[in-house]
């Protein structure tokens, strides 16, 4: 008897032992990741923020606190249209991923069963891969060799090949919509399987007409889904390195690449971490304005990229 | 049961046949760069494009026999191993915590979420710095481990998290009236019931991790990852064997998220059944 009241006594500590024990396992479920991303993450960001106040010259960065790579930065027309044109490449590129997308995202929900799951799966394949061999694939495709050129020729459509097809601003379009399609696709589809049926029935019921029931229904509904894809598409594609250094040509640069060549070319790491402060900034301050107008955590439980 | 498309689309069969139309050559469009470079890795060429010049499988050889490339599927193999394991254990430690509230809950939750939505650029160049600074060198199990478990985290976080909210909280509290303690509770309860989950997360965080590339490219030291290997062999020149390295690393990254879409399959089924949602 003496030793179940005993261990009943041990399984029911008394309340401020429990609230210790409590407080002590969350320690322990929380610690390690806040350590983590307190020494990897938050520690090394504040240390850019530092150095881009620094001075870099010939002899190395040193710790002088002064404005100047703000001021270059903000101030030479070279980053500053730069960043413009970086803002621009991602707006236009979030535009052209959603027109392409939303047909996708509506036809996938009209499907059923194994038909639904399998199509689902092939969409995602694709995008399963890495996108630097996915960015690679389009060179011999648009390339002067390439198989587009190569086609038209075989058509008789062009005498000789087509050298705008790569090294533009187009090609960058087409290569950044062709790795991160699916990051608008997917929350689409998934809020316009979320819109109840019910709804739809009703509006037809009352006497609404199928193109009425989608301006005034699913649209509005699934617009969740559209912020959402809309969100990390642009923040995607405002971060692009790879594609425009592939795909771009030599004046097809975008903002990561200019940070880039601070520490490749240049050696000016003072400047290289003013530019990853200001993209970083702009970047944050574009995801808190429209995620504080559309509700940034349901974006990133959402928007998710499976 | 029909969904709000299937209730709109019984209705007008027309558009119903424009949007598989459509559908259609989106995916055309989507597989057909990756057909042609299965062709053109088959390509008996010393340049790749076209034309066709018959078909070899030396490109394939020549890959293989390429200690480069070997060696870099070791360093991924490794670091895409250690990313997933450590990620997906802080991520099964912060799901567990964030089933409780406490103070700076969100704020946490946004810290979390930070590396994805940093540039990509600046998640390897932040490493960089700093590191450069404690005159620590970029080598693969320092500064490319830390960058891929920075990136990976959140994904696996997000990942996971679902499942360990969503698990029947009554199971535990019954295992706890019976007397067993937490971590006999976690042991023999909550985790048989989350593995395929954790399984799954961890498939996904390999393959985030071996994609890898525009954070690790600025703190790669003397080992490359494939992707860095890749990127250095088209920036130098457009070597013959490209397109069948292309295709060796398509089919590993699709290989491992496919295993784990299955797994994860499985265990949506399961802890459905489990929490009887």
């Amino acid at each position: 008897m003496t030793s179940v009241v005993a261990q009943t006594r041990d399984a029911l500590p008394s309340g401020r032992r429990a609230r210790r024990r409590i407080r002590w396992s969350l320690v322990a479920l929380l610690g390690p990741a806040v350590v983590w991303l307190g020494i990897f993450v938050i520690v090394p960001l504040g240390f850019t923020v530092a150095m881009s106040f620094w001075k870099s010259t010939i002899f190395g960065t040193s710790p002088d606190f002064q404005f100047g790579n703000y001021r270059e930065a903000l101030a030479s027309p070279l980053y500053l249209n730069l960043l413009l044109k970086t803002l621009r490449i991602g707006i236009v590129t979030t535009l052209i991923s959603l027109a392409l997308s939303y047909p996708v995202a509506y036809f996938l929900s009209m499907l059923k069963g194994k038909e639904k799951a399998a199509l689902l799966l092939l969409l995602f394949m694709p995008f399963w891969t890495s996108y630097v061999v996915r960015t690679f694939i389009w060179l011999p495709i648009l390339g002067r060799t390439g198989a587009l050129n190569e086609f038209l020729m075989a058509v008789g459509l062009i005498s000789e090949p087509l050298p705008w097809l790569i090294y533009n601003e187009g090609a960058i379009y087409l290569g950044l919509v062709y790795v991160y399609t699916l990051f608008m696709t997917l929350p689409i589809y998934l809020s316009i399987e979320k819109i109840d049926p019910r709804l739809i029935e009703a509006a037809t019921d009352l006497g609404a007409r199928p193109g009425w029931v989608f301006l005034r229904v699913i649209l509005p509904l699934s617009w969740p889904g559209v912020i959402a894809g809309s969100l990390m598409v642009f923040l995607l594609a405002v971060s692009a390195y790879v594609t425009p250094q592939l795909l771009g040509g030599v004046s097809g640069i975008m903002f990561s690449n200019m940070i880039a060549a601070q520490f490749l070319n240049n050696n000016n790491w003072a400047m290289g971490a003013a530019l990853s402060v200001v993209l970083s900034v702009v970047v944050l301050a574009i995801l808190l304005v429209v995620g504080r107008w559309a509700g940034i955590q349901q974006v990133f439980t959402d928007g998710r990229t499976r | 049961m029909s969904s709000a498309a299937q209730k709109m689309f019984a209705a007008s069969p027309r558009l119903r046949a424009a949007l598989w139309i459509y559908a259609i050559s989106f995916y055309v469009i989507l597989y057909a760069p990756l057909l042609m470079i299965v062709v053109l890795s088959f390509n008996n060429s010393p340049i790749v494009g076209f034309p066709l010049h018959g078909f070899t499988i030396r490109w394939y050889q020549k890959v293989f026999a390429t200690s480069e490339f070997l060696s870099a599927m070791v360093n991924s193999f490794a670091v895409g191993a250690l990313a997933a394991v450590v990620s997906t254990g802080l991520a099964l430690l912060l799901g567990l915590g964030f089933r409780r509230t406490f103070p700076l809950k969100s704020a946490l939750f946004n810290l979390v979420l930070m590396p994805i939505v940093m540039p990509g650029i600046v998640g390897g160049i932040v490493l960089l710095l700093f590191f450069g600074y404690l005159n620590i060198r970029p080598s693969l199990y320092t500064t490319v481990l830390i960058a891929h478990i920075n990136w990976v985290l959140p994904f696996a976080f997000l990942t996971l998290y679902p499942r360990v909210h969503n698990f029947d909280s009554t199971l535990e509290e019954a295992a706890m009236d019976l007397g067993a303690r937490p971590l006999e509770v976690f042991i023999h309860i909550v985790f048989p019931i989350i593995r395929p989950a954790f399984i799954a997360t961890m498939l996904f965080s390999f393959s985030l991790s071996f994609d890898e590339f525009v954070r690790t490219l600025f703190v790669t030291g003397y080992d490359r990852t494939i992707p860095v290997m890749f990127w250095s062999k088209i920036v130098d020149q457009l070597a013959p064997e490209l397109p069948a390295m292309a295709v060796v690393i398509i089919l590993i990254s699709a290989t491992m998220s496919l295993l784990g879409a299955l797994v994860s399959q499985r265990a949506s089924v399961r802890s459905q059944y489990v929490s009887g949602e």
